[in-house]
């Protein structure tokens, strides 16, 4: 999650996330507009052997979503997770409280180094 | 915790999907993990979760014989489902299933692929999800999250039906048909082709299964029924199961062609030539070209030229240069005459195919 210079926050994958999931073959978003809760899913994904949710960490309206970019290119988010890959743009209706769940980014960054260490994952991008 | 299996016995087609999905969104972390097991009374077809439903099937077809379709929230492709496939889905809270899908599968589906080898059947999991038997596969299966649970669900697959399969599926050709059939009788094998008269019975085979679950996952089960909170999903969700609004949601950008098994799928693609249409209908195995039918309204001399390019191009690796660099030795070796289609032409056909694309012309 990225907080933007207008108040939103820009979704995406992590590495490690994307790398679990594979290779997406498909994505569909919930429509631009829609007011979604914590918790609930603003996309589902699809890749060669799983389907599953993309929830939001944070309550709000979906302002907008990378459809375009990943109708060029299915496999972004798998490239270019943390940049041309986003998912989400949300304009968060609850930040102040929710913000509370959220971790800063070192401390995110060292909770996932252990996390990434722990479940022995690897990126296949490098394994290929 | 002890594991559940719910053997629900034959049920509706539509409780066929509906239950297990059920099970899963009703799940939370004091659920029993659990097995449901079932096969529909009456014959089905159900599409991918992110499918397009008129893109996928021959809704025409499916609608004059009586043929019910639905969606699943697993992915994957269109399938034909019967009461010769006796379905297992394994559902378990995510806190109690390893957090790489790899593990997930591979702990997952070791009961299953036992299973088959108690029964004779010299079965093994091929990663990512296939289940083989010396190259052909014998159970296809998928994973999903939905809700707190993540299900894996796969069958028993007893009989088959291959012409119904293939004549379901909507296709740009009917050599694009008989492909996906004759690729299916070839690399799509059942219990009953495997093992013959020495098959087990419906209920030896399910008894097999629940053994060979229980000590893969090394844990006691024990038979069990729907809870209230699950016959409330059920109830539920064969609402929206049955909602067009479900069965007919849009799809996206999705590569075409049919996947068989892990590492092979039949394609197909026209390209438009000067000189006339070429179509490309193929079986694509490990990026080798396995099997190529070429055909189109384009004139080519010597005529039987064309089945000899078919059979040159046949084992070639799937890379334009050195398809170019084939199909052009061919025409000067064979001393091709085709005005208006050049060996470049049929390479755009067949890369064209390739990559999921159906139809585009010379610009």
């Amino acid at each position: 999650m990225r907080l933007d210079e207008d108040g939103c926050v820009t979704l995406g994958m992590t590495d490690p996330a994307q790398a679990q999931c594979g290779k997406f073959v498909h994505i569909r978003f919930k429509a631009a507009g829609r007011e979604i809760q914590r918790g609930q899913s603003a996309a589902t994904i699809e890749s060669a052997k799983w389907v599953g949710p993309f929830p939001t960490p944070l309550s709000g309206e979906i302002v907008a979503t990378n459809a375009a970019g990943f109708q060029q290119n299915i496999l972004l988010a798998n490239k270019d997770p943390y940049e041309a890959g986003w998912l989400i743009r949300l304009r968060p209706s609850r930040f102040e409280e929710e913000q509370a769940a959220l971790l800063p980014q070192e401390e995110a960054f060292a909770r996932y180094c252990e996390k990434i260490n722990a479940r022995n994952l690897q990126c296949y991008r490098c394994v290929d | 915790m002890s594991f559940r299996v719910v053997d629900a016995g034959t049920v509706s087609w539509l409780d066929s999907q509906v239950i297990y999905h059920a099970v899963a969104s009703a799940m939370t972390e004091e659920t029993e993990d659990t097995m449901t097991l079932m096969n529909p009374a009456t014959p089905y077809v159900c599409v991918g979760f992110h499918q397009e439903v008129e893109k996928e099937v021959d809704i025409a077809y499916c609608q004059e014989y009586g043929l019910p379709i639905t969606r699943r929230q697993v992915g994957g492709g269109a399938v034909y489902l019967d009461q010769d496939q006796l379905f297992w889905h394994i559902i378990v809270h995510r806190s109690r299933a390893p957090y790489r899908i790899e593990e997930v599968y591979a702990r997952y589906l070791a009961g299953p692929v036992n299973t088959l080898r108690a029964m004779g059947i010299p079965a093994q999991h091929r990663p990512v999800n296939d289940i083989q038997v010396e190259g052909r596969k014998i159970g296809g299966t998928g994973a999903a999250t939905i809700g707190e649970a993540i299900v894996i669900v796969g069958s028993l697959i007893f009989d088959f039906n291959y012409e119904l399969m293939a004549r379901v599926l909507k296709v740009p050709s009917e050599k694009f048909r008989d492909k996906v059939y004759q690729t299916l009788r070839e690399y799509l094998t059942t219990i009953r082709r495997e093992l013959g008269p020495k098959a087990p019975t419906w209920e030896e085979g399910k008894q097999i299964l629940i053994s060979q679950v229980a000590e893969a996952i090394g844990q006691g089960v024990y038979s069990g029924t729907l809870t209230e909170r699950e016959q409330a999903e059920v109830q539920r969700l064969r609402q929206v199961f049955t909602d067009p609004e479900w069965l007919y949601q849009s799809g996206g950008l999705r590569k075409k062609g049919v996947k068989i098994k892990e590492g092979l799928h039949v394609h197909e693609a026209a390209y438009k030539a000067p000189g006339g249409l070429v179509r490309a209908t193929m079986r694509v195995q490990e990026a080798v070209i396995d099997d190529i039918t070429l055909s189109g309204d384009f004139f080519i001399y010597p005529q039987e030229s064309l089945p000899q390019l078919e059979s040159a191009l046949a084992g070639s690796p799937l890379n334009e240069a050195t398809l170019q660099q084939r199909t052009a030795a061919f025409w000067q070796e064979h001393q091709i005459q085709s005005p208006g289609l050049k060996p470049e032409d049929v390479v755009k056909a067949i890369m064209q195919a390739a990559a999921g694309e159906e139809m585009s012309s010379q610009r």
